[in-house]
């Protein structure tokens, strides 16, 4: 068993502000899911919390259980757990800019305890993402957003993971890289049983690639479901799909009564 | 001609003495991302440390080798005890953790181990070695030649794969634990290869001058050598090494007699201060890439 499982997660900043307030959420072995929130929602602080990079930002769980099959991952360290087979892409790509590359591939392989040789990994990266190998040698710095955000997943596909959590991967992408990048995800979903947990704002594009979808606001799972009758909710028709288009003051104040709602 | 030459040769060797103190500078700033302040306490301490061992009895190059083990673990040791709580903290307070630390050493070291200067022979011999005419010191030249040896192996050691995962912890901390670094231990690791890196500087500096606290202020033309070169280039440890050696005797060589003083600390702030104004990143440093 290598699902995830979140129940009542609290996660606090700096001691006193509240950022998450009692998450649970599922995602099945090879699942793909969902995390759908603008910003601000507690999109990022979730996947920080599975992954352990809370420490630095001075972000605390203060409540809850996080497990990834049978493991308690609370007391682990990011390290330890991404040798349990959890990676995190982070927001903003954050490749090593002054590595080419292959040195940001090289850096991500995890050496002795691997499975596969680096080459082989290696090899893997670069036909998911051809564009990599024909700039394998410039700093990773001086590529395209979508070749970093390329290259920042295939770091993390040589940890040889069993989870990969993306957080953003669309942001400030093209729509034609945006759809690229996502059939790339969903193909390694399919073909490798990779689960997935992908975070976005991005609902429209979202909801057409996963299985199900968790839908978060001011740090609270609001609604869940399957993709196709999340997709056929009015509320997430209006406020997450957009199909009205405009935002007029009459929407917002619905907006603000259907939340209270939702809650 | 004969004695510009002289002064340039010795220069040379004197600057790439310099390279091999600046070098773990360069290390730990190359992985960890912090610049290292305390790289000068470091040099003395190792140097004392193998003073110590020696008088013990042990043959020098004994001595050498359980010295560069002993500073390796005191590198390892200063990131468990000190920088791991700087998790998170501005890199200002690193910096001045690490200044803290030069201070104290330079205090301690010597008040443990006894503060007048301490002889480290090395068995080189005093005679200068004499080449066309031109009279080389016989313990520069052989500084420089070791200089030269460990700046080329670390050049060798930041393209394998662990030098690699090291160059990556100081890019970016979050995205390193991200994929499974230990940035912890890749830390403590760049601190152990500096400590190492310092026995080589003390022992030689040690045996050109002496041993005691004065080795502790290489940390001046230390910095020269880095800012001047590029905080994180090997390469530049050497090229400003050359420079700073070269600059620092050519010129003292010939002004000195004229103003009657030593001119080449002088020398060594203009650098810095030069280097400062023109090309803050140094000759070899990388510059901070502006994400697309
Ligand atoms: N390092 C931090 N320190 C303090 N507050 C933070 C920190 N990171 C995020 N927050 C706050 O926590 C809330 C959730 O942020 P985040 O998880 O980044 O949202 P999202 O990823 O959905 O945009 C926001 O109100 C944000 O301001
Ligand atoms: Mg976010």
């Amino acid at each position: 068993m290598t699902g995830l499982a979140l129940s009542n997660v609290e996660v606090v900043y700096d001691k006193v502000f509240l950022a998450i307030k009692g998450v649970s959420l599922e995602v099945g072995e090879g699942e793909m899911v969902a995390l759908l929130g603008s910003n601000g929602a507690g999109k990022s602080t979730t996947l920080k919390a599975i992954s352990g990079l809370l420490g630095p930002e001075r972000g605390e769980i203060t409540r809850g259980e996080i497990r990834f099959g049978d493991t308690d991952l609370r007391p682990l360290g990011a390290p330890a757990r991404v040798d349990r087979g959890l990676v995190h892409v982070l927001e903003g790509r954050r490749v090593f800019g002054h590595l080419t590359p292959d040195e940001n591939l090289v850096a991500a392989y995890r050496g002795g305890k691997a499975e596969r040789s680096f080459e082989e990994l290696r090899d893997e990266v670069y036909r998911y993402f051809p564009r990599l190998k024909e700039r394998a040698r410039s700093k990773a710095g001086y590529l395209s957003g979508g070749e970093q955000q390329m290259l920042a997943i295939g770091r993390a596909l040589v940890t040889e993971p069993k989870l990969i959590m993306l957080d953003e991967p669309s942001l400030g992408l093209a729509p034609v890289l945006v759809a690229e990048i996502f059939a790339i995800i969903r193909e390694i979903n399919q073909k490798h049983g990779l689960t997935v947990l992908l975070v976005e704002q991005n609902a429209a594009a979202t909801l057409e690639i996963v299985n199900r979808a968790y839908l978060i606001e001011n740090g609270q799972i609001v609604m869940s479901g399957e993709a196709e009758t999340l997709k056929r909710n009015p509320d997430v028709q209006e406020f997450y799909l957009g199909s009205g288009g405009k935002v007029d003051y009459h929407a917002i104040k619905h907006y603000r009564r259907r939340k209270r709602w939702l809650a | 001609m004969a004695y510009f030459i002289e002064l340039l040769v010795n220069g040379a060797l004197v600057g790439l003495m310099y390279a091999l103190a600046a070098l773990g500078f360069v290390l730990i700033y190359k992985s960890a991302g912090v610049p290292n302040l305390a790289q000068g306490a470091l040099v003395m301490m190792a140097a004392y440390l193998v003073w110590y061992l020696g008088s013990l009895g042990l043959p020098i190059w004994i001595a050498i080798a359980v010295g560069a083990a002993l500073m390796f673990g005191f590198g390892l040791l200063v990131e468990r005890l000190l920088l791991r709580r700087m998790v998170g903290q501005p890199v200002i307070m690193v910096v001045m953790l690490t200044l803290g630390m030069e201070i104290l050493l330079r205090g301690l070291i010597p008040g443990v181990f006894g503060a007048a200067p301490k002889p480290l022979d090395l068995g080189i011999g005093l005679a200068p070695v004499i080449v066309a005419d031109v009279f080389m010191n016989r313990a520069y030249l052989i500084g420089g030649l070791v200089a030269v040896l460990l700046i080329a192996a670390s050049m060798l050691f930041f393209r394998t794969r662990l030098g690699t995962k090291l160059r990556a912890v100081s890019d970016d901390h979050v995205a390193s634990w991200a994929v499974g670094l230990s940035v912890e231990r890749a830390i403590g690791l760049s601190w152990g290869i500096a400590g190492i890196a310092a026995v080589g500087a003390g022992v030689l500096w040690g045996s050109v001058q002496g041993v005691d606290w004065t080795l502790s202020t290489l940390l001046f033309p230390a910095i020269a050598v880095v800012i001047l070169g590029g905080v994180d280039s090997i390469k530049g440890v050497l090229v400003g090494g050359l420079a700073v050696g070269i600059l620092g005797s050519v010129i003292p060589g010939y002004l000195d007699a004229m103003v009657g003083g030593s001119t080449r600390d002088v020398v060594t702030s203009v650098i810095i201060l030069l280097t400062i104004l023109v090309r803050p990143h140094g000759i070899f440093g990388r510059e901070d890439i502006e994400r697309i």
